[in-house]
């Protein structure tokens, strides 16, 4: 058998679009659903504490940049980073939620962009953990010897789907024209930006690299209606017969099963699950809290409820605040691109010391998952 | 809290979690969850509850009873909680009264295979010397009331347009049992550290949560 390597991520890079668009400026770009302002931004606002974000739409809703080139230039920064070059790249995968193209993959789309040689390519797609399936293929195909340089990367576009024409007209809206709540907490929680990372069986020469010890992922959507979804009206998601494409795409319009939405009441119940599936990795001793140097999550300590902090404090599940590394405030959750923006700031902050332990952990509502990858800096 | 009561709290959590993703997908509480929870659905969780939750007080008693001296403490709170909660069925029964539900009916209706099986092992259980393990049961059965009593008392109050004083139950339960939690946390610091009372904690606590799960499970709609 085929010894396994040791997998290092030697580079990455991150792609925000356009300028950071603060909170007062933030629905002049989306645009207000039948000209009102939203009744509820300021409340989810205040829950995610994001401060400033980007978005690849111009405020007239001219496209500055497309999912596939967002996700390209961030490849390119990563390669750079890495000093290797593109030519060499042998394995692309890819995530995002919704790519430019319903069909082919969003692989196809950023090798594209890239203009990149032949290679083989994965398009991984779900929500926010989208980018560790991602990186489980990179990581694992270095690690077998299938491939001496792969690259996870992740795009989102998310500003795209919250244009007010993208809402108006359809179940979403009440008579009085405002939008559903299940709706208009994603305006104001998700914006767009790409992330990669580059793995290869030795570390960088330059600079600090991480070795990554596992990527686990645990998704318990046997259990879970959709908490967030699009492709599926409010009402019967459980039956997929209700799906767009079984209703034809006028008609799923009409229905409001085409935007992104979601379910607040199970989203609180999903959180639990989460933080089941992370104790029961503490528990088993595959995650020590105390060794943990740095934690980056898309969630900020302080966007969890108390009672949950005091939960983990109380299970020695905690991770001390002081660990936790996130730009969510600055750049904003870009959904699956988020943990490699994080990770890049991180190692570009000149915080990262060699010995340290970094644990990157991607809940994701979508049908209640969450992963985690572990790396060590050397 | 002490790193054996941490312990056990992280296997206990664990536990709820894995109860509460098997309630998840229960016909009857995926019903409340996807809007299609009728008043009958309703009146039938009422009259399937009642019986665990008659039979909570009587056996916290005689767990009680079966606490030796050297525990008086952790006697004293298991005493006050069954004091706290033995006419909580009472509270059930009016909800179900107001929802148009005949008294007699939920008062003589039998209890099913779930219940049956719950209410047999913990009276078990709570007939054994020191029987720390309920402790386990407790974190559950309170954790369903912090929780999830709240959760589905305003769901089915929501979905089904009930006034405040046909739900009391669920939502009461909901601001009460958040307390005891906290109380929770002394009770194990009274007889953790110790490795065979802390699997017998966790162990109860999985049985627990099994039958009562088997319990909503078996509520005939």
């Amino acid at each position: 058998m085929t010894k396994l390597r040791d997998v290092f991520i030697t580079g990455t890079g991150a792609f925000l679009p356009g300028p950071a668009v603060g909170v007062a400026g933030m629905e002049n770009h989306l645009g207000r659903v039948y000209g009102r302002d939203s009744i509820l931004g300021k409340r989810v606002l205040r829950w995610n504490g994001i401060e400033t974000r980007h978005y690849a739409m111009g405020t007239d809703g001219s496209v500055l940049h497309t999912s596939a080139d967002m996700c390209a230039r961030a490849v390119q920064a990563a390669l750079d980073d890495a000093g290797g070059e593109l030519k060499k790249l042998q394995f692309l995968a890819t995530a995002t939620t919704q790519g430019d193209y319903l069909v082919p993959g969003h692989a196809t789309a950023v090798q594209g962009a890239l203009a990149g040689p032949p290679m083989e390519i994965a398009s991984f797609q779900s929500v926010c953990c989208s980018s560790l399936m991602a990186a489980k293929a990179a990581w694992l195909s270095v690690r077998a010897g299938e491939h001496d340089m792969a690259v996870a990367c992740a795009s989102e576009f998310s500003s795209r789907w919250f244009q007010p024409s993208f809402y108006e007209g359809t179940a979403l809206c009440d008579e009085k024209g405002r939008l559903c709540a299940e709706a208009d907490f994603l305006r104001f929680t998700l914006s767009d930006g790409a992330g990669a990372v580059v793995c290869e069986p030795k570390p960088s020469n330059k600079g600090v690299s991480l070795r990554i010890s596992y990527i686990d992922i645990v998704s318990l959507a046997g259990t879970f209606d959709p908490c967030m979804w699009a492709g599926a009206p409010l009402d019967g998601r459980d039956d997929l017969v209700n799906a767009w494409s079984h209703a034809g795409p006028v008609k799923a319009h009409a229905a409001g099963a085409i935007s992104l939405l979601q379910d607040f009441q199970l989203l609180k119940r999903v959180i639990r699950a989460w933080i089941g599936v992370y104790l029961k990795k503490v528990d088993e001793g595959r995650i020590n809290p105390q060794e943990v140097d740095w934690l980056l999550c898309h969630y900020s300590a302080k966007s969890l409820r108390q009672e949950i902090i005091s939960l983990l404090k109380n299970t020695a599940g905690m991770i001390a605040e002081e660990k936790w590394f996130s730009v969510l405030k600055e750049k904003g959750n870009t959904g699956s691109a988020s943990i490699w923006i994080m990770l890049d700031a991180l190692l570009k902050s000149g915080k990262l010391a060699p010995g340290q332990k970094v644990l990157c952990v991607v809940p994701e509502s979508g049908r209640a998952m969450v992963g985690f990858l572990m790396a060590e800096a050397v | 809290v002490s790193e054996s009561v941490s312990d056990v709290l992280r296997r206990l959590t664990i536990v709820f979690t894995g109860l509460e993703q098997r309630l998840e997908s229960l016909p009857l509480l995926r019903k409340l969850s996807r809007g299609k929870f009728s008043l009958a659905d309703y009146q039938a969780l009422l009259v399937g509850l009642r019986q665990q939750v008659k039979h909570g007080a009587r056996w916290m008693s005689r767990a009680a009873s079966n606490i030796s001296e050297p525990h008086l403490e952790l006697r004293s709170i298991v005493m006050r909680h069954a004091v706290a909660e033995h006419r909580d069925y009472r509270l059930l029964e009016s909800d179900y009264v107001a929802t148009s539900g005949a008294l007699a009916d939920i008062q003589g209706a039998p209890m099913n295979i779930g219940s049956e099986a719950l209410s047999a092992w913990m009276f078990h259980e709570a007939s054994k010397p020191n029987p720390f393990g309920l402790l386990g049961a407790m974190w559950v059965i309170e954790g369903l009331g912090a929780i999830k009593a709240r959760e589905w008392g305003l769901a089915i109050k929501q979905s089904l347009s009930l006034p405040d004083g046909a739900v009391r139950f669920l939502l009461y339960h909901g601001e009460n049992d958040t307390n005891h939690i906290e109380e929770f946390h002394r009770m194990l610091s009274l007889v953790l550290p110790d490795d065979a009372t802390a699997q017998r904690i966790i162990r109860t606590a999985e049985v627990t949560a099994r039958l009562y799960a088997l319990q909503i499970e078996e509520i005939a709609t």
